[in-house]
Parts: structure tokens; C-alpha cells; sequence
């Protein structure tokens, strides 16, 4: 068979079934084949909308999404997508087309070094240039992917790979990958130390999320009686109802859950990076604190933070191990009711009655509103934030949003792609004004494609957290913040097709929110909220906890 | 350091890429063809300890990188090629012995590498 319908069969034998992307000369061969197969696929306005939107539907179904772009600028369109998912440890597959092996590097129409371009922010690349390789490498793809640590992984393929001959001892080719290392020596001092600790407290990352091992961290959580902080990226991983979860930790997060973070004496931080934006100032982070730091990926423990013990594996196989070894005890229940009243307290009124809207308001309403199977997702900046910091995530309900990299325009489409993975879950798109105008134009994808979801759009008229930066750092001096002339969103979203209703007062909030959840097609929510509202409460890029900002914050506990 | 890498195009810069984004400037780099079919050896050399082993973990984890490990340079050998006026000249010996040999002999032209052969 032709390499085109070769590669449609063994994206088939992967249990593929939706892909996202945009065709292109390149890539004629393939489509016509994907044109013949049951493949259903979603064609985006831009390439790095095919990236989020496969991004979204990896971090739903924990499953490879898959996106594909042709040469030249598809592929450096997508990269921004890749990266995304790189930064997030989220199974991508991205297949860009090329020019052929004859005249690369030659400049021929549509050539970038795609190859190149996407080494530095993938888990690992491939550029075929033998079509008797082309089925190992595609079943490679899928297995690095999904294997140890997650991550995209991309694939260019130039066009005469398209049209060689595949035999079928080559298509029937099996694959192995090594397996990851785990390294579980250190699994006694781990449990040592924590048996040992006073104010033993759980950190918990990304990798608790694509692990599913929130069940397991909260019975475990009450073994230690710890109490649990998140990341942004865990966010949703585990209850945020329930007593012992103190929330997303860092620059913008709960003050209770950074108290535990400063003042516990031993940390079990479980899938996290201690990215720059959880623990403020680095050297002044974990100083009094000994950290039992578990990870899949055995180049992390150390890299930030200097852990007393390593432990190399997945968060679920790791925390069964650790809950099999402790024994019961009570050393830090005082430990725990002090963190569990201290988080009651932390728990502020922002069901803010005033207009003009304030953000906290809206996502007082959401979290109120939306079914206990929602997905939200989010853009970045303060919507993100104030998502992070305010929105109640339990039970079914999950966070999508992009951490690592921070890429705005990702919510529109990852909740496209997370819609596609989950049809049954209402899913809403919290967004800004800033950021939904890089992506306004998937409007017409969620249109065609009938993917009713809800876009929140928290609307200020400025690229709020660049303004905030502005305020607070460089006294107010703002440029290139505020937009001049932003587009009546109402207009632009019907201009697609889809509903929008505006919405300026705060008695107005919820009743929106409860018509978008009861809405059928894609839904713009436009909230026009007070531009004077910033994120707080806000530690200082590279300061600690003592250095916060609090603005409405009411924390009483004390700050070391 | 030793590397034991499958052969084939793109690895060098997926190498590379890793020293360059911890901002390790490599003194020398020796690769070629080993014992194994289809494999390649990379040996460089990196001045700080430290710094390599920062990049060691996250070159085990690349899909092309077989092994990776520290080597200590018990015996310091460098190797350089000299051009001058008489003609092309190849070094062998210590660090110091070959240091001070291409110091003295100012030639025109001459590569150096060191500990990585």
C-alpha cells in the first residue's frame, strides 16, 4: 500500500478517531485517504488551534490527541501548539508535512526545518526520509508519548514518503521503547521521615492528574492527616471540597495553601517541577523543610529543589507504595486541625454584589452553576488566576489550562478538544479579552462542527495582568496594555453563528451562566468587568510570602 | 563524558541542544563509529563537574542517547593537529605536554582537544 493509506491505517490501529488539522500541497495524498477512512476530522482556523485542540482532548481522555499541519508555515504555525503540550507533559502526536527528500534544504516552496524547529519542545522528534520506516516510526510516536512521562511527540513526513510503496511485513512491524527507569531505593527514608513529621504536608503536581492518582493522594492524606496543596497543573486532581485540600499554591495562590508550603517540616511534593511561579524566591524555598520529592522523570528530582529523598515513578504507583508502608498515626493531628481551621478561614466571601461585575463574581456564579462534571478551561493571565485562585474544583469537574508555557488563546480551543473527548460534560472556556482575541476565529470551527461550549470572557479592554505588572512595578506607567478599539464581542461571535449575550450587571451573572449551561450551540458570555480589579492576593516574582500584596485578601494567619 | 548514541542524522543537535540550553560550553568533542553496528560514540569534555552532571539526567532521557555517564580522566590526555610553516604536525600527550608544546611552537594554524580522547 501507498504511505498515505498506510499512515491513516496505523493512526486507525492506535484508536484514533478524531484528529484536528489543516491541509496543505503536502499533504493532498493523505487527506485523500483520510477522506475514505472513518477518521472524523476537525479542521480549525489556524494550525496552532489544531495543537490546543488536540492538547484539550489528550488532557481529558489522558489518551494521544492527534494534530497535522503541511510544511513551511503550517508547521511553524503549529509549533506554539507543540510547545503547549511540551510544557504541560501532554501526549500530542503532531505530523507535519514536507517538501520531498529530493530538494530539502533547498528551499523549495513551503520548506522549514520542521525537523529542527520542534526538537527543542517535543519529548522526541522524527523526520522520515525512508519510506520503510515510515510504519515503525509512526507506532514509535504513540509509544514514546505515552510512555514514562507523557509529551508530544512530532513526526515529519515529506510528501514522497506519501506516495512510496509500503510492504506488509513493514506495516506489521512491532515496536518496543525501554521501559522507564523507576527507582523506589529511597522508599524507607521517605517513609522514616514522614512517620517522623510534625507538619507533614502534600504537594501535589501535574502528574498527579494525568496519573489519576487523586484518590490515592487523599487516602493517603488523611493516613499522614496532611493537608494537600496543589499546583496549577493538579488543580481538579484532588477534591477541593474537602477539608484537607488547601488549593492551588504559588505566586498568585491560596495564602493557606502557601503557609502549609512554608511551614511544613516535611514536604512530600508528588508529579511537580517546583516551577518559579510555586516557589517565589528559590533559595529561599524548602530551606526548613525536608522534601520527599516523587517524580516519572528521573531528571527532575534535583533540577529545582533539592530534595533529602528521590523517588522515580508515577504518582499512583508510588503513593499505593507509601500507603502500604505507614503505619497509622497521630504525631500531626494538631498539625491538621490547625490547617483545617486555618483553611476555613482562608475561605472568603467573594460573592461580590457590585457593579461595575467584578471577576470573582463571575467565577462565584460558575463554580456555583455549572454541573459537578464541568471542564473548565482557561486562557492566561488574570482570568487564569482568578480561575486558579476562586473556582471550585470536585468531584467530576475538571481544570484544563496551560501552565508551563502560558500561552494565551490555548482555553478557546483546548475546550473544543475537550468537548470532542467528553461530550456529555458541559464545558466553559474562561476567558479574557486579550486572549480570546488571538483564537476569536474558532468560532467558526465550534460553528461548523456543532461543539457547543461556553466562553466566559471576563472583558476589561486590557491585557489585565501585563497592566497589573504595570501598576505594581513600574508606577503605573502603562503602554501597550490597554487595546484602543476591542470589537463588540456580542457581534463578532454572532457574525459565526454562535449565541452571545452581554452581561454588565452583577444580578445578571448567574442567570447567564445557567442559560449557557442549558445551550446547545456555542455560547459567548460576555461579562464586562471592572478594569480596576487586579489578582490578589500576589507574591512578587522572586520574592516570598512575606513580601505578598493582599489587596481584598482577609488572611489572618501569620505569614512565617 | 560518554555517550552511546544509535547513528543517524539529528542526534549531534539533539545533543547539543541539551549543553546549549544549560549554557555549557563543551571543551571538545570526539564521535565516531564504536564496536557496536549502527551506533556511535560521543566523548566530550566539560570543564565544571557540577554542570555535567545538571545535563546528565536529560541526556539519559532522550530516545537516541543509549548511555550516558561521567568519565573520570585519569589519565589527561589531549591530542592537537599544528600547522606551520613546515608543515602539518600531530601532538599527543599530557594536558600540560601538549598545552605548552602549541604555546611554544606559535603556530599559524591548530585545533586542541582535550580529555576526550
Amino acid at each position: 500500500m501507498k504511505g498515505a493509506r498506510a499512515v491513516v491505517e496505523l493512526l486507525r490501529q492506535q484508536n484514533v478517531d478524531i484528529m484536528f488539522g489543516i491541509p496543505g500541497g503536502v499533504l493532498l495524498s493523505f487527506y485523500n485517504e483520510l477522506e475514505q477512512s472513518d477518521i472524523r476530522h476537525i479542521l480549525p482556523r489556524h494550525e496552532q488551534c489544531a495543537g490546543h485542540m488536540a492538547d484539550g482532548y489528550a488532557r481529558v481522555s489522558k489518551k494521544p490527541g492527534v494534530c497535522i499541519a503541511t510544511s513551511g508555515p503550517g508547521a511553524t504555525n503549529l509549533v506554539t501548539g507543540v510547545a503547549t503540550a511540551f510544557m504541560d507533559s501532554s501526549p500530542v502526536i503532531a505530523l507535519t508535512g514536507q517538501v520531498a527528500t529530493g530538494v530539502l534544504g533547498n528551499d523549495a516552496f513551503q520548506e522549514a526545518d520542521a525537523f529542527s524547529l520542534m526538537m527543542p519542545v517535543t519529548k522526541h522528534n522524527f523526520r522520515i526520509t525512508d519510506p520503510k520506516l515510515l510504519p515503525e516510526t509512526i507506532r514509535k510516536a504513540f509509544l514514546i508519548a505515552t510512555t514514562g512521562r507523557y509529551g508530544p511527540v512530532h513526526v515529519d513526513i515529506p510528501v514522497d514518503m506519501f506516495t512510496s510503496d509500503i510492504s506488509d511485513e513493514e506495516m506489521a512491524k512491532e515496536v518496543k521503547i525501554p521501559k522507564p527507569k523507576k527507582n523506589l531505593s529511597g522508599l524507607l527514608d521517605a517513609i522514616k521521615l514522614l512517620e517522623k513529621a510534625e507538619r507533614p504536608t502534600i504537594m501535589v503536581g501535574g502528574g498527579v492528574a494525568w496519573s489519576r492518582a487523586g484518590p490515592e493522594i487523599m487516602r493517603l492524606a488523611e493516613l499522614l492527616m496532611a493537608p494537600v496543596v496543589t499546583t496549577l497543573m493538579a488543580k481538579g486532581s484532588v477534591p477541593e471540597n474537602h477539608p484537607l485540600v488547601l488549593g492551588v499554591c504559588g505566586m498568585h495562590g491560596r495564602q493557606v495553601a502557601n503557609y502549609a508550603l512554608n511551614n511544613c517540616d516535611v514536604l512530600l511534593a508528588i508529579g511537580t517541577r517546583f516551577s518559579d511561579r510555586v516557589t517565589g524566591k528559590l533559595s529561599e524555598f524548602g530551606t526548613k523543610t525536608k522534601v520527599v520529592h516523587v517524580d516519572i522523570d528521573s531528571s527532575e528530582i534535583g533540577k529545582n529543589v533539592k530534595g533529602r529523598v528521590g523517588l522515580v515513578g508515577d504518582a499512583w504507583t508510588v503513593v499505593n507504595a507509601l500507603i502500604a508502608g505507614l503505619q497509622r498515626r497521630t504525631k500531626s493531628a494538631t498539625w491538621r486541625d490547625r490547617m483545617m481551621e486555618l483553611n476555613r478561614e482562608c475561605s472568603c466571601d467573594y460573592d461580590l454584589r457590585s457593579d461595575p461585575i467584578k471577576p470573582q463574581k463571575v467565577i462565584f456564579e460558575l463554580s456555583k452553576n455549572l454541573p459537578d462534571d464541568a471542564i473548565v478551561t482557561t486562557e492566561v493571565g488574570q482570568n487564569q488566576m482568578w480561575a486558579a485562585h476562586f473556582y471550585k474544583c470536585y468531584g467530576k469537574r475538571m481544570f484544563i489550562t496551560s501552565g508551563g508555557l502560558g500561552t494565551m488563546g490555548f482555553g478557546f480551543p483546548a475546550a473544543l478538544g475537550a468537548k470532542l473527548a467528553r461530550p456529555e460534560s458541559v464545558v466553559a472556556d474562561i476567558a479574557g479579552d486579550g486572549s480570546l482575541q488571538m483564537v476569536s476565529h474558532e468560532f467558526a470551527t465550534a460553528v461548523e462542527n456543532d461543539i457547543p461550549v461556553i466562553v466566559c470572557l471576563l472583558n476589561n479592554g486590557w491585557l489585565g495582568m501585563v497592566k497589573q505588572w504595570q501598576k505594581l512595578f513600574y508606577e503605573s506607567r502603562y503602554i501597550a496594555t490597554k487595546f484602543g478599539g476591542t470589537p463588540d464581542f456580542v457581534k463578532l461571535a454572532e457574525a459565526y453563528g454562535a449565541d452571545a449575550i452581554k452581561v454588565e450587571r452583577h444580578s445578571e451573572v448567574a442567570e447567564a451562566i445557567k442559560r449557557g449551561v442549558k445551550s446547545d450551540v456555542p455560547i459567548l458570555l460576555d461579562f464586562v468587568i471592572d478594569p480596576e480589579e487586579d489578582v490578589l492576593p500576589m507574591t512578587p516574582p522572586g520574592k516570598t510570602s512575606a513580601d505578598c500584596i493582599r489587596g481584598r485578601c482577609q488572611w489572618k494567619g501569620e505569614v512565617v | 563524558m560518554m555517550l552511546l548514541v544509535y547513528d543517524q542524522p539529528g542526534v549531534m543537535q539533539r545533543v547539543m541542544g541539551e549543553f546549549n540550553r544549560k549554557r555549557i560550553n563543551v571543551e571538545t568533542i570526539v564521535v565516531g563509529k564504536c564496536e557496536m553496528p549502527e551506533r556511535a560514540r560521543i566523548v566530550l569534555a566539560i570543564e565544571d563537574r557540577e554542570k555535567a552532571l545538571g545535563v546528565l539526567e536529560h541526556l539519559r532521557a532522550l530516545h537516541e542517547v543509549i548511555e550516558a555517564d561521567l568519565v573520570d580522566h585519569s589519565r589527561h590526555e589531549a591530542y592537537a593537529l599544528i600547522q606551520s610553516k613546515e608543515g602539518l604536525c600531530r601532538v599527543t600527550g599530557s594536558v600540560e605536554e601538549v598545552d605548552s608544546i602549541v604555546t611554544k611552537s606559535k603556530p599559524e594554524k591548530y585545533v586542541q582537544t582535550m580529555n576526550a580522547i
